[in-house]
């Protein structure tokens, strides 16, 4: 984990949340731009469990490893679910799901950031 | 007279439970679903013996919201059966593991996604199975 990047991924996946809303308040499915913005949300979060990998198989161990590569492994596939499953029907309701899956996103790396400190 | 139209054929006019609203509550229920699941699974895999009632009661819960995700994204008439009695136990789990864990803290040191009625996950855990027993009344046979 870097700090700076979780945060990205928070302020991205809130941006994405908040997208998903008004597209489903304004009676309208998810559009090609903001399909594309979910897919980059998702790339910046692969990228962030990446590194956090690489740092954990370099010896980096956090208070509760067990559950930090749980949340690690879970939010990145909660995003590429949610885009299929928006997809598969496309209603304001898509929209809906996608901010359902990056609130998610968000929560699970605001949790991660409490989680990254190392073992005493 | 033509009688019944013939976009409604006899029998098959369930409206299904994975259309329109349907498809973002399946969303909030996979990902409780994973949450439960995965929690659960980490605390009886490390931690099993500090507190077995409530991580057994934790993997239950998992499993509930894992059925209920499932049978409600198929939207059968089958899984609509399903999903009820899987929701309703979601309800009574809720209420039930809520309450015991405000009435005896001790037993239930915020462990899993029920403690004090899902307060740990916003009390969406509380609203969700009224949500889901709401949408599978609004979708069902007329």
């Amino acid at each position: 984990m870097i700090d700076a990047l979780a945060y990205v991924v928070v302020a991205l996946a809130g941006a994405a949340a908040i997208w998903g809303v008004v597209t489903a308040v304004a009676n309208k499915p998810p559009g090609k731009a903001q399909l594309l913005f979910a897919a980059g949300v998702e790339v910046v979060t692969v990228g962030q469990s990446i590194i956090a990998a690489a740092k954990l198989a370099a010896g980096f161990r956090p208070v509760e490893l067990a559950t930090t590569i749980g949340y690690l492994i879970g939010i990145v596939i909660l995003i590429p679910i949610a885009w299929l499953w928006a997809n598969a029907e496309r209603t304001r309701f898509s929209g809906i799901v996608l901010a359902v899956a990056a609130l998610a996103v968000l929560a699970m790396t605001l949790r991660l950031l409490v989680l990254w400190t190392p073992a005493a | 007279m033509t009688g019944v139209p013939k976009t409604q054929p006899t029998g098959s006019d369930v409206r299904r439970t994975n259309s329109g609203a349907g498809r973002a509550l399946v969303a909030i229920y996979g990902i409780f679903a994973l949450a439960a699941t995965a929690r659960a699974s980490v605390q009886l895999l490390t931690k099993f013996e500090q507190a077995p009632l409530a991580y057994l009661l934790s993997a239950l819960s998992g499993l509930i919201y894992i059925v209920a995700t499932i049978t409600l994204a198929r939207g059968t008439r089958g899984s609509r059966r399903v999903a009820l009695v899987a929701i309703i136990i979601e309800l009574v789990g809720v209420v039930s593991i809520g309450t015991l864990s405000v009435v005896d803290p001790e037993a239930f040191p915020r462990a899993t996604v029920w403690s004090v009625y899902g307060i740990g996950y916003g009390f969406v855990p509380l609203v969700l199975p009224i949500l889901g027993l709401a949408w599978l009344w609004r979708t069902r046979a007329h």
